[in-house]
């Protein structure tokens, strides 16, 4: 635990587009696993890593993050000291040329603001429990100027995504972006750890090269001027790339190892509270290796499923390999297979849908059917 | 400190003896309740949905687990600048310093905490009971019939009467005589222990009571008939509602059951009368692939790989492959272990069933700890914090208490804190 580090969690991704789960909404603020939000695992973990003070940085489409996050109490971020810091693009005098997407100039001020040595600066496409001790531990006795985390999925997850090439001491070498072929197995996880005041110069140097953008993997990238270190974590990580993958990682936790890994692990993902009632199952629910959550009412049949909070499921309905968010309403006689739900939408009585596994059928949010 | 209108003060100090071992270690408001509330949050959001936001919680019996969970008030809106939710125990003062010893004096005790608010109004509420009710209406219903007092009642059945303190009333309600259980009731108004006080009454009152050494200093024995005695307005207040009160074993595995079994009345899911909680922060319920669950209540942290039927569980219960559960009310992180069969049971927080125990009112006979003072309709209870020994059997009416020495018969293998 360690009160000297600053998190900073990018809170969108200009490459990864979700379709229509992504459309209303920036990607960290996706609903994921039954009752979270992707950036709920990213922000617990830095919490249960100590970290008191934690920036996130939006660019667009941050109003349902806003929602969601509120003054930060559910991951106890909410103090007199530090805390949680929305940070909406702004421009600043400090940019050189304004286009309105004045990322950098915002983040900035927050960053210099900061007492700590050490940031850690995350994406937000990856779902994992972990804590940053071991990172930042590695990151000393390496002498490295920064530090990337990575596993060993290659191309398992597609693109986009960047694999590291390293020497024998576990420098960075090489990076390459969305390859046809993999030239290692070690793919970047986009969290990365540094010192607060080399990624002040860092971010300075940027603007002063006309930049806006804030890309973790552009800092990566410096492998050549400074000294990049790379980390694996081998535990549970969830890559979410696109529609696909995301509906493959929502499936991946209905296996126990990555159930318990990602939640029973000791270190509680917190997530904002809804006083939901507690879930009803009728005289006639069938449920079979599903993840259910809170205020949902199963008349029935859901089998390898996840239900968000607040869902009805009618009598005489079966829902097969779907993710329903939160107050869907699906009415009696219905079939549904490899479709997810977006949030309040509506299936009428009778309707049959069936997506391939392969590729889900999305319904938008608010959508009737 | 600025003037408020209203103080609601809920008396949560009792120790809920018919519980038994649920409130060995707990106070009653505190007890689990409906999978994912306690029963105190019942009177801290109605105080909160009908806009009371100073509430006094007065705790005395067993207050830790009580003062932890209602905290800094936050989980009810209830951590304001200049309001919110204040625990108040008994307290050491110079001169003579006293346990609540009723509670009326448990007030006069508080009284302090009171004048510095200086509120029109006062609202006295316990921490036993499951409704949802509109404080706000008794309130404006004191107002405009210029009450002195204010008696929430319940209309009972006739025959159900002589249980509970009756209010006898006249004309438009105006109470004139109450009755602590009646042989022979003259009214079917049954205080509901919901009062509505014009502060400066009250507080004469109180002081007036705490002078009488031959007083019980409570509030329905004492202070409503001096009141009564004095020419002062009192008027009764009727609630129609789901009303129920959860002071005995059968009627908190009852009112718990209401849950499944009438649903609408309670009506949990009404978004504008929301019952709000401590969360326990825990990942979505699952139920696995041998489960099997059917009219029941479920929350958070819940992992289901066996059957359960007709039964209400709180957080982080675990019911193993080839494990019963049916007409059960599960506490906290209870673990059922694999060919358990439990019926009729209340088990509380943590509490390990071993494999192939069996439990119920389908086991015959009587065993050391039948408990038929306590314990009624065949329904068991486990204290907390025990791991029930495999294959152990237990008949209904049974209380397992860890601090009966029960020799060679005892069912308990060990006990550990949770």
């Amino acid at each position: 635990m360690f009160n000297d580090v600053m998190g900073l969690i990018l809170a969108d991704n200009k490459k990864i587009g979700l379709g229509e789960l992504s459309e209303p909404r920036a990607l960290s603020a996706v609903p994921f696993g039954g009752r979270y939000r992707i950036i709920d695992f990213m922000l617990s973990d830095m919490v249960n890593s100590g970290i008191k003070n934690v920036g996130i940085l939006t660019y667009n489409k941050y109003k349902s993050l806003m929602d969601h996050l509120g003054t930060g109490s559910p991951w106890s971020l909410d103090r007199k000291n530090d805390g949680l810091h929305i940070l909406p693009p702004y421009v600043n005098s400090e940019a050189s040329n304004i286009t309105g997407d004045e990322e950098l100039a915002g983040v900035l001020d927050f960053l210099r603001h900061s007492r700590s040595t050490y940031a850690i600066v995350a994406n937000s496409n990856i779902i994992l429990n972990c804590t940053f001790d071991d990172m930042i531990k590695a990151h000393e006795s390496s002498g490295a100027d920064l530090t990337v985390m990575y596993n060993r999925d290659a191309l398992k997850y597609g693109h986009p995504c960047y694999i590291l090439e390293t020497d024998d001491k576990g420098f960075v070498k090489d990076m390459l972006y969305n390859p046809q072929k993999a030239t290692s197995n070690k793919t970047s996880l986009g969290i990365i750890c540094l010192r607060r005041d080399m990624l002040i110069d860092i971010i300075s140097r940027q603007m002063s090269h006309g930049q806006t953008h804030f890309g973790l993997h552009s800092m990566v990238k410096m492998f050549d001027e400074i000294k990049v270190y790379a980390y694996e974590y081998a535990g549970t990580a969830l890559r979410i790339n696109s529609v696909q993958t995301y509906f493959n990682a929502s499936m991946s936790l209905l296996k126990d190892e990555t159930r318990n890994d990602l939640f029973w692990s000791g270190k509680p993902i917190y997530t904002k509270v809804k006083d939901e009632a507690p879930t009803l199952y009728f005289d006639n629910a069938e449920v079979k290796t599903s993840i259910i959550s809170d205020g949902c009412r199963i008349y029935g049949d859901i089998d390898h499923s996840i239900i968000f909070r607040s869902a009805t499921i009618s009598k005489n309905t079966t829902v097969k390999n779907c993710v329903v968010m939160q107050d869907v309403h699906i009415s009696e006689n219905c079939h549904l297979e490899n479709v997810i739900l977006d949030k309040n939408s509506f299936v009428r009585p009778g309707v049959r849908l069936i997506g391939h596994p392969d590729y889900p059928v999305v319904i938008g949010k608010g959508a009737g059917i | 400190m600025a003037k408020t209108d209203v103080v609601a003060m809920i008396l949560a100090g009792g120790q809920g003896a018919r519980l038994g071992v649920l409130t060995k270690t707990v106070a009653k408001p505190a007890v689990p309740f409906g999978s994912r509330y306690r029963i105190i949050d019942f009177p801290l959001s109605n105080c909160v949905n009908s806009g009371i936001e100073r509430v006094g919680v007065l705790s005395q019996y067993q207050p830790l687990a009580l003062n932890t969970y209602v905290g800094n008030g936050h989980p009810w809106d209830l951590d304001r600048n200049n309001a919110g939710a204040y625990i108040l125990p008994p307290y050491q003062r110079s001169g003579k310093s006293d346990w609540y010893k009723g509670t009326a004096n448990a007030i006069y005790q508080n009284k302090d905490f009171l004048d510095d608010f200086d509120p029109e109004y006062v609202v006295i509420l316990s921490g036993d009971h499951i409704y949802k009710m509109d404080y706000g209406a008794m309130l404006r219903s004191h107002i405009e019939r210029e009450a002195d007092a204010t008696v929430a009642v319940y209309e009972v059945p006739w025959e159900e009467a002589p249980r509970f303190g009756i209010l006898n009333t006249e004309g438009e309600d105006q109470i004139v005589e109450f009755e602590e259980k009646p042989a022979k009731p003259k009214s079917n108004l049954a205080s509901m222990g919901v009062y509505c006080f014009t502060w400066k009454v009250l507080r004469e009152a109180l002081v007036r009571d705490e002078a009488d050494p031959e007083s019980n200093n409570d509030f329905g024995k004492n202070i409503i008939p001096m009141l009564l005695n004095g020419g002062k307005k009192l008027f009764a207040y009727r609630f129609a509602g789901y009303w129920k009160d959860v002071g005995t074993i059968s009627s908190l595995w009852e009112t718990n059951m209401d849950i499944l079994d009438k649903p609408e009345d309670i009506n949990l899911v009404d978004r504008s009368w929301r019952i709000y909680s401590r969360n326990p922060v825990k990942p979505s319920q699952f139920i696995g692939e041998s489960g099997k669950v059917t009219n029941s209540a479920l929350t958070d942290g819940c992992r289901i790989f066996g059957e359960v039927n007709h039964s209400v569980l709180s957080e982080s219960v675990i019911v193993e492959k080839g494990a019963v559960v049916k007409d059960c009310v599960l506490l906290p992180g209870v673990v059922v272990k694999e060919g358990a069969r439990l019926e009729r049971c209340i088990v509380d927080f943590g509490t390990i069933i071993g494999k192939d125990v069996k439990a119920g009112p389908k086991i015959e006979g009587e065993g050391p700890y039948t408990n038929h003072k306590l314990c009624s309709e065949g329904i068991c209870v486990f204290e907390r914090g025990l791991k029930i020994k495999d294959g152990a059997e237990i008949p209904g009416n049974s209380m397992i208490d860890s601090d009966i020495d029960a020799g060679d018969k005892s069912v308990i293998e060990e006990k550990f804190r949770v």
